[in-house]
């Protein structure tokens, strides 16, 4: 009974979407009515084929099962463009990142700088190290040498109540 | 008026020359900044990660402002402030997500007060302190120099969480830098994405994203272009060359901070505003305003 | 001695599928007074009605009380059937076992059994205290006001006309004609919208029934069904109607220019003007926000006045004001069109090239600013390429959330006409979401534009740019060939939807017409009555009540005078007794009635009475409601509602409590 692509043989996950759709909360994904407006303006179309358009589509009939392994749901710029002008309000950049978040529960491959971001937040609050700049005098300045001010790294509480943010899951 | 400031990671570790412009310029409209207790991620590099996660560094973030007792918050980066936008919201909706955040923070000892203000560079110049005062502190008229604004994207965009700016014919940069004396010139592409949150990626993408938008201001004859976020700047700035080299172009385009260009107009020096950490060829831009 | 017949309806299983109905009839039994009590399949049928009819007559019922479905259902049935029986219709109680126990409490039937058996005590209770009403008759106006002067108007204005009945239509620009006559052609016939229109307009004019107000506007209204008095406030022309023949002249030598609204601002037209090519009345009106003579006073300019030769033009002429009584009222008032200027990234506003399809429109009519030829604004050339773009501001939750009816169709017949004027020299591109042609001959004619050579990409642009020349491209993801296109169009078209006029909320308070969600005015009910509003009297027609098109606006537009026919034909209407009443000993001339009352229906009079002032409040029973702010706010409890008495009320609430048969809650 029921839908089944006949490409890959799969079958809409209903529970999954669902878990989707309860985590982006709000965002009237069922609502997208197929406009392409987003697709059209897509600044990740041109160069990395991301359509927005397909992939809430997908989600909505519950093909769900095939984007968390993909590489495109990372092709996301991010710009918002999508948000912005969907007519319906169901917000593509919002389903990706859910669909990310699924892709790391389920250990798909993941790129590399997210869970290094990750990491590195734990161990100092932040993504980065202090870096030392080459000025185009050929000078070499960090933040002591500019005169800027140290503010401290976040107290031990932090690491804790951190990693318990992390367990929050979508499905 | 005193206010804290959120500085986010990248500003912090590497684009000095935006907390050196902004340290500078802000005490002549008498706004004085105050640091927060803890350097944190607003949380945006870890959305793709655990979205909940990222929210709450950022009402982690909000919650350190708070403590500070003051009522205005200043966040310069466009991505840290849309992230904590969201996040007051999501808060402010009462949602199940806000609540556990709230339930977290208070695990730290932390507490969350919804009514700070934020600010981003663009609406505090341009709402708070007014064109009229920036007009007033102006001592060197950028005459004749004709400039290409990019505001950003997540600045502007999405209007629902309230942003500084209308989305679709964002002025307020404009207007700003008229406010200097200078020209601004409109162009197609000036809502474009500079690509930054594929740099870490899909490196090749990002640059040829930000070395489009570089040609098209190239082609334009401008004398430069003005941003107002870090990751922005990275882009155009630390990684013109490398952008030029991906999209197959030379280029030289100056890219400078709307505070490093308004600290120029009132007659700082520039080492004190970073001009030399830049990597575009700003000295050219630099050469016009003396001329 | 009260005899009282209970009757539970089952309802088909609406009720009797919840409620055990047998248990209630046979619980209503054992209650004092009640003589008969049953339960039947559908009470509202024949044989239903029949049983409660023979019961009154056999068993000579005083009291009836029917558990039933709503009484917004069948109250009237129920009262007819009775009055047939010759029992004062008053005399009957309906309790609500459908929407207020089955259909409420469906998943606990024992529970909404015992609640079913608490109303019927209720109601038996109330009924005992019922008394006999009879109803009042007054008479009807015979004239209707038709408010807005577009096809929609014109429709109803000629259909009562003919029916012989005096119709005043009242316009607020100088012509009649509104939407339509702006238009080029219509759809799917491509008729001349002038020439099937402009026929109408003078006959309009030239009925004798009819009363023509333009450059006029409703300015209040007062009374009740069946009594309205209106006032009309007709603005000057400072152009005498009678004199004026419609040569011109005077637009010709006037210096001030200013925006021509007619022709949607693309060209502009003199302070003195006709306000249309085939405007009807054909008569010249004067801006007086740009009249040199009638902003700085005698001395200054008046050129028209010197070149008229029929004397026509009146720099001294006053706003006139018109009292009229009419028995109701029509309400025609149109819409407009969206603003894209509010969707930036379209550019409309800022790009000269990115037009609405009602610029379009002008552009394409032969009297319009361009003498029917398809141009770009920018400079004024033969495109060579055309987009359209669907669902501006319709379709989406950021402005209006409804679909505007109309965008797909007006599309398609602007396209068809560019490509019959400017023939194989013109690419057409429709960028859509999804082609609406439901009408009759409407797929057909959508399979004519396809057949045309004009291309339909499925799916709409992000953002629309302009290049230095003034033309203008896009990006558009087509989901038939899955390609990413660029579209390099020299004039872009938006299909700008149809959205309620922005003094829609004036007219709706003026006149108590409520609107709907989208902000449209809101019909009685949305299937059923389609044609007026919940105010008794007043009627709707045309794109006012909802977007429509030409062939739905004229269905709708003689609907409503045949609902405005039904009112008047009779002289006179029947009123529901269901009114506030005072007692005059009881009544102490506080005022605090006639204060709150909503529907202006109480009126105080003053009378000497053994040489002292009496100040008493009485109610006018035409406008009275029955809502009942008076009776709760009288603090001497002069006012009683018929039917709705304290005593009554009281004694209803005695009887919930009467009997304690279902265990409270926590």
């Amino acid at each position: 009974m029921g839908l089944c692509d006949l490409m890959s043989m799969a079958k809409p996950n209903i529970e999954v979407r669902d878990k989707i759709l309860a985590r982006i909360g709000g965002k009237e994904l069922a609502n997208c009515f197929q406009c392409g407006k987003c697709t059209s303006g897509c600044t990740a179309l041109k160069l990395l084929e991301l359509k927005p358009h397909e992939i809430i589509k997908l989600v909505n009939l519950g093909f769900v099962d095939e984007l968390p392994s993909s590489d495109i749901i990372w092709t996301c710029v991010t710009c918002l463009k999508c948000v912005q002008r969907c007519p319906q309000k169901a917000s593509p950049y919002h389903v990706i990142i859910a669909l990310r978040n699924l892709a790391v529960e389920r250990e798909a491959k993941v790129p590399e700088s997210y869970m290094k971001a990750v990491s590195q937040i734990l161990e100092t609050g932040q993504i980065d190290t202090y870096q030392k700049i080459v000025t185009r005098n050929m000078e070499t300045v960090d933040r002591e040498r500019l005169k800027l001010p140290k503010i401290c790294q976040p107290k031990e509480s932090f690491q804790i109540v951190f990693m318990k943010t992390m367990e929050e899951k979508t499905v | 008026m005193k206010m804290a400031v959120f500085w986010g990671c990248c500003i912090l570790t590497s684009q000095y020359a935006y907390e050196m412009s902004i340290r500078q310029v802000l005490p002549h409209f008498d706004i004085e900044l105050v640091d927060l207790s803890e350097a944190i991620c607003c949380g945006d590099p870890i959305k793709s990660v655990n979205n909940f996660s990222a929210g709450y560094l950022a009402a982690r973030a909000l919650s350190l402002a708070s403590s500070t007792g003051l009522g205005d918050l200043l966040v310069p980066c466009n991505r840290c402030h849309f992230t904590l936008s969201e996040t007051k919201k999501t808060i402010q909706d009462n949602t199940t997500t806000g609540q556990k955040m709230l339930g977290l923070l208070g695990e730290e000892g932390l507490k969350y007060d919804a009514n700070i203000k934020m600010w981003h560079i663009i609406d505090l110049l341009h709402d708070y302190v007014g064109l009229k005062r920036i007009e007033q502190a102006v001592t060197k008229p950028l005459k004749g120099l004709k400039v290409a604004t990019h505001a950003g994207c997540q600045i502007i965009r999405y209007t629902d969480v309230g942003r500084v700016d209308d989305a679709e014919n964002p002025t307020k940069l404009d207007e700003l830098i008229k406010a200097l004396g200078a020209e601004v010139v409109e162009y197609p592409e000036k809502l474009d994405c500079c690509g930054a949150a594929l740099l870490r990626s899909h490196a090749d993408t990002a640059l040829s994203l930000a070395g489009s938008k570089l040609k098209a201001v190239q082609n334009l004859q401008a004398d430069g272009m003005v941003v107002s976020c870090p990751e922005c700047q990275l882009m155009f700035d630390a990684k013109q060359k490398d952008a030029g080299t991906t999209v197959g172009a030379k280029l030289h385009v100056p890219v400078v901070y709307y505070t490093q260009l308004l600290g120029l107009a009132m007659g700082i020096d520039e080492k004190k505003l970073g001009l030399d950490l830049n990597q575009s060829p700003v000295d050219q831009l630099q050469a016009k305003i003396c001329a | 001695m009260t005899k009282i017949g209970v009757y539970v309806c089952h309802c088909g299983i609406n009720i009797a599928g919840v409620v055990d109905v047998q248990k209630v009839a046979e619980y209503a039994k054992t209650l004092p007074d009640v003589v008969v009590s049953k339960h039947y399949m559908y009470m509202c049928s024949e044989p239903g009605q029949r049983m409660i009819q023979e019961d009154i007559r056999n068993k000579e019922l005083d009291r009836v009380v029917i558990a039933t479905c709503s009484p917004r259902m069948h109250e009237e049935t129920f009262r007819r059937a009775v009055a047939e029986a010759g029992l004062n219709p008053y005399l009957t109680e309906i309790v609500n076992l459908r929407e207020q126990v089955s259909w409420a409490h469906t998943h606990e039937p024992e529970k909404a059994t015992e609640k079913a058996k608490a109303l019927v005590r209720m109601g038996i209770a109330r009924s005992r205290l019922l008394e006999p009403l009879e109803k009042h008759r007054v008479s009807v106006e015979k004239s209707i006001l038709v408010v807005g002067g577009g096809i929609a108007g014109i429709q109803t204005s000629l259909d009562l006309a003919n029916a012989g009945f005096p119709v005043y239509l009242v316009e607020k620009t100088p012509s009649i004609g509104g939407r339509m006559a702006q238009l080029d052609k219509t759809f799917p016939t491509l008729d001349c919208s002038a020439c099937i229109l402009t026929p109408k307009m003078v006959d309009v004019v030239k009925h004798p029934n009819i009363t023509t107000l333009t450059n006029a506007e409703v300015t209040d209204v007062k009374g009740f069904v069946g009594n309205y008095e209106v006032t009309i406030l007709k603005k000057p022309r400072y152009v005498d109607e009678k004199k004026c023949v419609g040569c011109g002249i005077c637009a010709q030598v006037c210096p001030v220019k200013v925006p021509d609204e007619f022709n949607e601002n693309l060209t502009q037209k003199r302070a003195i003007s006709i306000y249309s090519t085939h405007a009807v009345p054909n008569v010249a009106i004067i801006n007086s926000n740009y009249c040199l003579r009638l902003k700085h006073g005698k001395g200054v300019c008046g050129k028209c006045q010197e070149a008229c030769e029929a004397k026509a033009v009146e720099f001294e002429e006053r706003p006139e004001t018109i009292h009229a009584k009419v028995g109701g009222i029509v309400l025609a008032v149109g819409s407009e069109v969206f603003n894209a200027s509010q969707m930036g990234e379209l550019g409309y506003g800022r790009f000269k090239n990115v037009i609405s399809n009602i610029e379009f429109e002008r552009i394409s009519d032969a009297s319009g600013p361009t003498g029917g030829k398809i141009l770009s604004p920018k400079n004024g050339e033969t495109p060579k390429t055309i987009a359209f773009i669907q669902c501006v501001g319709s379709r989406d939750k950021r402005f209006h959330e409804y679909c505007c009816r109309v965008g797909c169709m007006v599309t398609l017949k602007q396209a068809i006409l560019a490509r019959e004027k400017i023939r194989e020299n013109v690419k057409i591109y429709i960028c859509y979401i999804d082609m609406r042609a439901f009408g009759k001959g409407y797929d057909e004619f959508y399979t004519r534009a396809r057949d045309m050579d004009i291309d339909f990409v499925a799916g709409l642009p992000s953002e629309i740019h302009e290049s230095s020349d003034g033309s203008l491209y896009f990006d558009v993801y087509d989901k038939g060939t899955n390609k990413l296109l660029q579209i390099r169009a020299d004039l872009v078209v938006l299909g700008t939807g149809l959205v309620p006029n922005k003094d829609l909320a004036d007219i709706s308070a003026l006149i108590h017409a409520s609107r709907s969600a989208d902000g449209f005015l809101l019909e009685a009910h949305p299937k059923l009555r389609p044609l007026e509003t919940a105010a008794a009297g007043i009627f709707l027609a045309g794109a006012c009540q909802g977007p429509k098109d030409i062939p739905d606006t004229v269905a709708q537009a003689s609907g409503a005078a045949a609902k405005a026919l039904d009112l008047l034909s009779r002289g006179e209407i029947e009123l529901e007794p269901l009114k506030a009443t005072v007692e005059e000993d009881l009544c102490s001339g506080c005022k605090i009635c006639a204060s709150i009352c909503p529907f202006l229906a109480i009126e105080m009079t003053t009378d000497v009475i053994d040489g002292k002032e009496r100040t008493k409040a009485g109610v006018i029973e035409a406008m009275c409601q029955g809502c009942g702010l008076c009776g709760s706010a009288c603090p001497t409890g002069a006012i009683k509602i018929q039917q709705y008495t304290s005593t009554q009320v009281i004694t209803q609430v005695d009887a919930a409590f009467a009997e304690r048969c279902v265990k409270g809650g926590k």
